[in-house]
């Protein structure tokens, strides 16, 4: 009986040789892009789920919340609460840790290397049940700086990995550059994973008791994790947390003490939330609590996911579309067939059940093609992803098991409805006429289809172009200083070194200055301190404590980034010293600086004009005390990445917080000019990693994630109209050999080509104008909604040529797809077309 | 065999209500020959589909070997029907993608028989008429006769007791319309009961009764004397 199927669907397949490869051609591509989403998705969904007891395992993220100013969120925490909580809810909570992450050097023979190094409690086995290659848990952290590496690092140090007991120079793990040594080696991490451990090392209690920015409630400076006892839930142990940050807490009193009152009726766990995340949820849904600061590796997007999921779907719909429309067209051909087997006794199940499986067997031919689809594009997916993803066919089960089912669902899905449609006939209808029932409903249907397709397939081409025009916008917006031409270089370790490696910089014909600052455009910092202007002074009724951001700059800083004052003057040492000072002075006093403020952030005092700030004094506890002097006004620059908009901001000179250097050079020899600043460094600053970056390129860095989303969308949204298109075109050809009768007639009748081309386009055109009204209200709407959440985005007016550009384009992508068809079958001798029945 | 007892068939289409069959009364034993004739339109072929049970009656009762079947479901009629009914159609209706041999094992393919019998049955009846040397040849490859031999042979293949045949020689010239009568005629008498609808007083001669059909009702029965 299969064989029988087998043989039908088989020569079926073969006759119907143009509709078969657009059948298959079509659901092979819509695989292709399903499978490459699903890859793409099931990595980023499967992040940690590998960890031992993950489901156990929490991450406690904090949130800030000053009335008048932005809220401040973060994943990490303050380094007392690890501690505090586990002991507090011992009921609730099995074991925590901290992870505190910095950036290291290790030396390597003659020279070091920049390694991520993670302090972390004794406890850290008991959370993350890592895998040890050599030592373990109990043995390999019994003393402070204790280091466990995995494979990676010990093949890069050691060219093996049994290292135990070997000693590396690490700077600055403790005090100072430090042989320490190795104690044990843990298996390399899966990438899935959100966690980067390539070093850890052992920090007691006592060091962090030791540590300023760690001993505190409020800082927030590692990442905490609990494992929760069997039995508790997340729930149960935020409850526990939130009671315990109400009642036993010294948050309450810091707050008053340094924030004022609360608002009636508020908590202090409103003002200071600590909110626990599941271990699992981490990758896609940390972005959510995670503010302007990133995570320990680079965050998942979880809408992204949900978006590509849907889109996965829609694409796979419009080849499913195909499918159906081609087979429901195609009744007439395989009618006599089916009356026939049901006159020999075939019940209508064995009809159904002989289609679907002949669908399901297109599907897995398809399957198959895809696959091999998928191998040949994977590379440039990756290349395009920055992923390693890959299509492990014969080891990953649930891989297999997953293809087996969507095969099976697609096959049915789209083989159910032409199944039932031919099955449904009684067999004497179907023998009646030789062409077959081919009833107004289905023709009807089939169109209704094929307005879904192409309706979803605008939709796509429209929010892709706008999102694709948005990304654009936002990296042409003016940020409001000089990027071009200029090199940013890391002078941390430089040290005492710094203004000589300036010095002989400066020495390089290409460099025309080198300027300090704590961060350069594009790199964010949350520092935000309270500034209040001196003597409480309201300002047009303002409040005058404003949390401002703050960076640090040297001389020259705004002159070499193209930035002017709007009122007072910028930083010069023609004033005496505008630096904050940390010499001379007695306990209790306050220094003195002199500071620049943004508009924004003179907007937020209430000056009503620029020059009204110039010579007004902030109080501050910054730098041990300081009374800062407002000696300039500039305008608001994009400081930090357009995506969070401009805050309001104050600019200091804190020579201690000068760690980056900008480069601004007037040559097109770039590569010469990188290696000569490297020897510069080189003989400077020895034993070090040069950390050398172009500022262009760092901007452009900002905005990768969402340039791999419009090469997403774009690549994605091409192969829905390819496909839709390839459907149309077999529907036109179908329809256009059913009418060929018609068409004779029609000659004879004097109707000359142009007509008869004209006649069959207008046919298709009209779904496609139908798919247009459906399609451009919906995309409106979801762009404009998308749109929402860009603090600079492109005027919405911008909408509506793009959805008649699109809608234009797809019409005329149409006419060219059926017209080719319509004209071949125009041509033809009209007594051809009437003499066969 | 078969006994019809006011039936009528309806066809309701969206404004026309045709009816096709008007209150008809028949019976035909085992090993009957009967030929339906009447003019075009009259109702002959919507008469073949119910006592084929391609079709269900729009009123009246259908006994089919003494059993009541109008109220049959789909499945139970297809199990009566593929046990005991032959078809053969004006238009051969044989399956384009399928060879001769595979057309004819279609009637078989239903009936749960081990392959290697199917082929001897299927070969049993390519041989009885004569279009063994064709078995592997496509429908579109044969003449008219020579396809509506593999429609005759398909209805045969089961054992089927009944034949029910539209118009077998509409289709065919006189020679070959003649071949195909007489491969009925030898079936009819090896006990083979066998309903024909025809056009043609020659080929209505084979039967031994004639059932006249004017306008969905029946006119007159003519029995030959044997
Ligand atoms: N499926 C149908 N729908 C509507 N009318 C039908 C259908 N089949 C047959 N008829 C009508 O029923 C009448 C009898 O048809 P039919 O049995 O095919 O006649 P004959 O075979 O005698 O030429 C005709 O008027 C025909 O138009
Ligand atoms: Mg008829």
């Amino acid at each position: 009986m299969f064989k029988n199927y087998l043989i039908t669907a088989w020569r079926n397949i073969i006759k119907n040789g143009m509709f078969s490869v657009i059948n298959i051609a079509g659901l092979a591509l819509g695989l292709m892009s399903c499978i490459l989403i699903m890859l793409f998705v099931r990595e980023e969904t499967g992040f940690d789920k590998w960890l031992p007891d993950s489901e156990r395992i929490v991450r406690m993220h904090s949130a800030y919340y000053v009335s008048g100013n932005p809220p401040f969120e973060t994943v990490r925490s303050a380094g007392n609460m690890m501690e505090a909580i586990r002991d507090y809810a011992s009921n609730e909570v099995e074991e925590g840790v901290r992870l505190i992450h910095f950036g290291a050097t290790v030396r390597k023979q003659e020279s070091a290397l920049a390694e991520q190094i993670t302090l972390v409690d004794g406890s850290f086995f008991n959370v993350f049940d890592l895998p040890f290659v050599h030592g373990s848990a109990q043995t390999s952290f019994t003393k402070p700086y204790d280091l466990i590496i995995t494979e990676d690092i010990a093949i890069k140090y050691f060219g093996k990995t049994d290292v135990v007991g070997e000693i590396m120079t690490v700077c600055c793990v403790g005090p100072e550059p430090s042989p320490v040594p190795v104690t044990g080696v843990i298996k390399n991490l899966p990438d899935e994973t959100h966690l980067e451990l390539g070093m850890l090392a052992y920090v007691d209690p006592k060091i962090i008791e030791n540590n300023a920015g760690l001993n505190t409630w409020t800082s927030v400076n590692v990442y905490t994790y609990f494992k929760m006892r069997v039995g508790t839930s997340i729930q149960q142990l935020q409850e526990r947390i939130t009671y315990w940050v109400n009642n036993e807490s010294p948050l309450l009193d810091m707050y008053l003490k340094n924030v004022g009152e609360l608002a009636p009726g508020a908590q202090i766990s409103d003002n200071m939330k600590h909110k626990l995340m599941q271990l699992e949820d981490l990758h896609l849904k940390a972005k959510q609590d995670a503010g302007n600061m990133g995570d320990l590796t680079p965050m998942g997007d979880h809408n992204l996911i949900v978006t590509f999921t849907i889109v996965a779907c829609l694409i796979l719909l419009i080849a499913c579309i195909n499918f159906m429309n081609l087979s429901t067209a195609r009744v007439s051909h395989r009618a006599r067939e089916v009356a026939m087997r049901k006159v020999l006794g075939a019940s209508r199940s064995q009809v159904v059940v002989q289609f679907l499986s002949e669908a399901i067997a297109l599907v897995f031919i398809s399957m198959i093609l895809a696959l091999i689809l998928v191998e040949l594009v994977l590379p440039l997916y990756n290349l395009a992803l920055g992923r390693q993803l890959e299509l492990a066919l014969f080891t990953d089960l649930s891989l297999i098991a997953s293809l087996l089912v969507i095969g099976l669902l697609i096959g049915l899905g789209a083989g159910i409805y032409p199944a039932m449609f031919l099955s449904r006939f009684l067999p004497a209808d179907l023998l009646r006429s030789s062409k077959g029932g081919e009833s107004s409903t289905a023709s009807n249907l089939r169109t209704g289809l094929v307005v879904v397709q192409f309706a979803t397939s605008i939709a796509l081409v429209v929010c892709t172009a706008v999102i694709y025009g948005q990304t654009l916008y936002a990296q042409s917006v003016d940020v409001g200083y000089v990027s071009d031409d200029k090199l940013v270089l890391n002078v941390r370790a430089a040290g005492d070194n710094r203004d000589r490696l300036k010095h002989e910089l400066l020495k390089l014909p290409e460099i025309n200055s080198v300027v300090f600052s704590s961060e350069v455009p594009t790199q964010d910092n949350e520092n935000n301190n309270t500034f209040t202007l001196i003597d409480g002074e309201h300002v047009n009724g303002e409040n005058p404590s404003v949390l401002l951001n703050y960076h640090d700059i040297g001389y020259d800083f705004f002159e070499a980034y193209g930035v002017k004052p709007i009122a007072g003057r910028l930083f010069s040492l023609d004033f005496g010293s505008d630096m904050i000072q940390f010499e001379g002075r007695k306990e209790g006093d306050k220094g003195r600086a002199n500071v620049i403020l943004n508009q924004t952030a003179i907007d937020k005092y209430g000056f009503t004009s620029a020059q009204q700030a110039i010579g007004k004094t902030l109080d501050t506890n910054m730098a041990n005390g300081h009374l800062m002097t407002i000696v300039g006004v500039v305008p608001d620059i994009y400081f930090r990445s357009i995506k969070f908009g401009v805050r309001a901001t104050v600019y200091s000179m804190n020579p201690n917080r000068l760690r980056v250097a900008s480069l601004s050079f007037n040559t097109s020899n770039v590569s010469q000019l990188m290696e000569k600043v490297e020897q510069v460094w080189k003989t400077n600053v020895p034993m070090q990693p040069i950390n050398l970056q172009f500022l262009d390129q760092m901007m452009k860095a900002q905005y990768a994630e969402e340039n791999i989303q419009v090469k997403m969308f774009s690549a994605f949204s091409m192969l829905a109209i390819v496909i839709a298109c390839l459907g149309l075109y077999g529907l036109a050809a179908y329809t256009t050999e059913r009418r060929t009768r018609e068409i004779g007639i029609r000659k004879v009748m004097g109707a000359n080509i142009k007509d008869i081309v004209a006649l069959l386009v207008w046919q298709f055109s009209k779904p496609v104008l139908m798919a247009n009204l459906i399609a451009w209200p919906v995309s409106v709407y979801l762009m404009l909604t998308w749109l929402e959440s860009f603090s600079y985005r492109i005027n919405s007016l911008w909408l509506l040529p793009v959805c008649f550009t699109v809608g234009l384009a797809l019409l005329l992508l149409a006419w060219i797809t059926v017209g080719g068809n319509a004209a071949h079958v125009a041509k033809a001798n009209p007594i051809k077309a009437l003499r066969r029945d | 065999m078969l006994k019809l007892h006011n039936l009528s068939r309806i066809y309701r289409t969206d404004d026309v209500e045709t009816v096709a069959l008007n209150n008809v009364n028949i019976e035909i034993g085992q090993g009957e020959f009967v030929a339906i004739m009447g003019p075009s339109g009259c109702g002959k072929s919507t008469l073949l589909n119910l006592i084929g049970m391609l079709d269900s009656p729009s009123d009246g009762q259908y006994y089919f070997n003494d059993e009541q079947i109008s109220g049959y479901s789909e499945k139970q009629l297809a199990v009566i029907r593929k046990h005991h009914i032959g078809f053969i159609f004006q238009n051969f209706n044989l399956i384009e993608e399928l060879t001769v041999a595979e057309n004819i094992e279609l009637a078989l393919l239903y009936h749960n028989i081990p392959a290697s019998e199917r082929k001897e049955k299927v070969d049993e009846v390519m041989d009885m008429v004569g279009i063994a040397h064709r078995a592997k040849h496509m429908p579109s490859q044969l003449s008219g006769g020579q396809q509506q031999r593999v429609a005759v042979a398909r209805a045969v293949v089961g054992n089927q007791g009944l034949i029910l045949a539209d118009e077998p020689t509409g289709n065919l010239d006189s020679t070959h319309g003649h071949e195909v009568m007489e491969m009925l005629r030898t079936l009819n008498d090896k006990g083979t009961t066998i309903v024909m609808v025809t056009h043609s007083p020659a080929h209505a001669d084979f039967a031994n009764r004639t059932i006249n059909l004017f306008d969905g009702k029946v006119v007159t029965e003519s029995v030959r004397a044997a």
